[in-house]
């Protein structure tokens, strides 16, 4: 028996250290290839509906408020998806009270980085 | 009653210890992804929801009144120190005294520091609510639940007083373009420290949600490190089709102290179109719910095998804001009786400090 806990507390182990390894890789690669952009532009890459424009024309407002649009038309589609599932999807709150129930919901309800951060842009914007 | 070996507590300790070091260690070396969006600086709240739930149990009228504050202290861009309590009422009419009395119970829920170490974890230290099944962790404050009473099973897998003291590795993260996964994993130490008491156990939970289609598919484990040292298990599913307002969860769990299920469904009237504008705050519930009774006895369990079905109507007069009712009826060797449900919950958020402008 004392064996299968170890075995259960290794897989705890192996699964933390495997997310952190992963995630350092991931980092690493973002930082070296977009270090500049700020923090929502950068997620919204991910995004094929709000892929940055090429880096020449980036600076027009036009590139700005389209990328701002997409931004926050992917938030509230996330936002949809996601913060309905267990309660019924609260309204607006202001900034900053957001971005605390949005970190507790990201432990509690583990909501993807990546979402996290488009549902804040778009819950504060 | 308890029976584990130093050997094997040095090796959980040393294990969680090893983990714990190694991810914090590992999540200060990737600190170039805050994972907080900059430009918003999050504000401690006082959040938290109270309640009056008056039932009639098998003809017995009890008042319910419950307040559950809960303080979120977010500290620096990657920890939260959160917090819940509860202070309820399950009150009655005493024999020869007039009115309803009752005394008033309180209880740490969970008091715990969260640490967001990178995209892909999150490590949580002190008391929380124990990641089994979805309906403690994700379901249970009276804003939230969709019926006021617990189901049969609740009481599986979350150890005594509801909650865990230890650890816990748990996240959330895009596995595949099509589904996100999110996992738990945690040790609790026993405590006997009533009312924060716990037992000694490990287990852990993972779930598949799939986005586009709004389904959640998961199970969870559980080995219990005392007393009979068994191995509880369940699984969950939570389905809200797209294109209706509704939304199905169900949950099975097993234990030797018994086993069983339960099923809802919840649907909101605002695709109808007289009315509209009060038929959208309505939503109409129904669950379907079967106990097992088990080789070994529980207290908080049922004692005998027992089904239920039960029907409720919610009201959402504002967000936060919902009046509730139900009608339920139990089927057991025991007898069999009706449970009604009437009452009013309410869910507050207040910013302690300057919230910013909207
Ligand atoms: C997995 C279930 C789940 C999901 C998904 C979820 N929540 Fe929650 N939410 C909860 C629970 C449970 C609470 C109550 C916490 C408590 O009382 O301990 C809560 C509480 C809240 C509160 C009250 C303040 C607080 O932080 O306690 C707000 C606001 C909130 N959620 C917003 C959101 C938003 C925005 C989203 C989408 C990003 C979301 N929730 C997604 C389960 C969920």
């Amino acid at each position: 028996m004392g064996r299968r806990y170890i075995l259960l507390c290794f897989l705890g182990v192996m699964a933390g250290l495997t997310f952190s390894a992963i995630a350092q890789e991931r980092t690493n690669s973002a930082t070296s290839s977009n270090a500049a952009t700020p923090a929502p532009t950068r997620v919204a890459g991910a995004t094929p509906a709000a892929k940055p424009a090429s880096p020449s024309s980036a600076a027009t407002a036009e590139d700005a408020a389209a990328v701002e649009r997409a931004l926050r038309v992917e938030g509230e589609k996330r936002f949809r998806t996601n913060c309905g599932r267990c309660h019924m999807a609260p309204h607006k709150f202001p900034p900053r009270v957001m971005a605390t129930a949005i970190r507790h919901m990201r432990v509690r309800a583990m909501i993807t980085d990546e979402d996290m951060r488009l549902i804040l842009h778009y819950m504060t914007r | 009653m308890r029976r584990f070996t130093n050997g094997t507590r040095r090796h959980y300790a040393c294990s969680m210890v090893l983990a714990l070091t190694l991810s914090t260690f590992l999540a200060f070396r990737s600190d170039a992804q805050s994972p907080q969006s900059e430009d918003v600086k999050p504000v401690p709240l006082f959040t938290g929801s109270a309640g009056f739930v008056t039932s009639f149990d098998g003809g017995e009228a009890h008042l319910g009144p419950i307040a559950s504050p809960v303080l979120l202290i977010p500290l620096n861009k990657r920890w939260l120190l959160e917090t819940r309590a509860t202070f309820e009422s399950d009150m009655v009419q005493e024999p020869g005294l007039s009115g309803f009395h009752g005394k008033v119970a309180k209880a740490v829920d969970y008091a715990q520091l969260d640490f967001v170490a990178n995209p892909y974890l999150t490590v949580t230290v002190g008391r929380f609510l124990t990641p089994f099944g979805i309906f403690n962790e994700r379901l249970y404050p009276v804003w939230i639940r969709n019926l006021q009473t617990d189901p049969l099973i609740l009481p599986i897998g979350i150890g005594p007083s509801n909650a865990s003291t230890g650890a816990m590795l748990r996240g959330g993260f895009k596995a595949h373009p099509q589904f996100d996964i999110n996992y738990a994993v945690y040790f609790s130490a026993l405590s006997t420290a009533s009312p924060a008491d716990s037992d000694r156990l490990a287990g852990g939970r993972a779930g598949i949600f799939v986005p586009h289609v709004r389904l959640e598919i998961g199970g969870s484990f559980q080995h219990l490190l005392q007393q009979e040292r068994s191995n509880s298990f369940g699984f969950h599913a939570i389905w809200q089709p797209p294109a209706w307002p509704l939304d199905i969860r169900a949950e099975y769990a097993h234990s030797q102290r018994g086993s069983g299920y339960w099923v809802e469904s919840a649907y909101r009237l605002s695709q109808l179109a007289f009315f509209h504008n009060e038929m959208r705050r309505v939503q109409l519930v129904a669950r379907m719910q079967r106990f097992i009774a088990g080789i070994l006895a529980s207290d908080s369990l049922p004692a005998v095998n027992t089904k239920k079905f039960e029907f409720g109507l919610n009201y959402y007069f504002i967000d936060g804001l919902k009046g509730i009712g139900s009608y339920g009826r139990q089927f057991s060797a025991d007898g069999n009786k009706n449970v009604w449900t009437l009452g009013l919950t309410y869910r507050f958020v207040l910013p302690l400090g300057h919230a910013g402008s909207e």
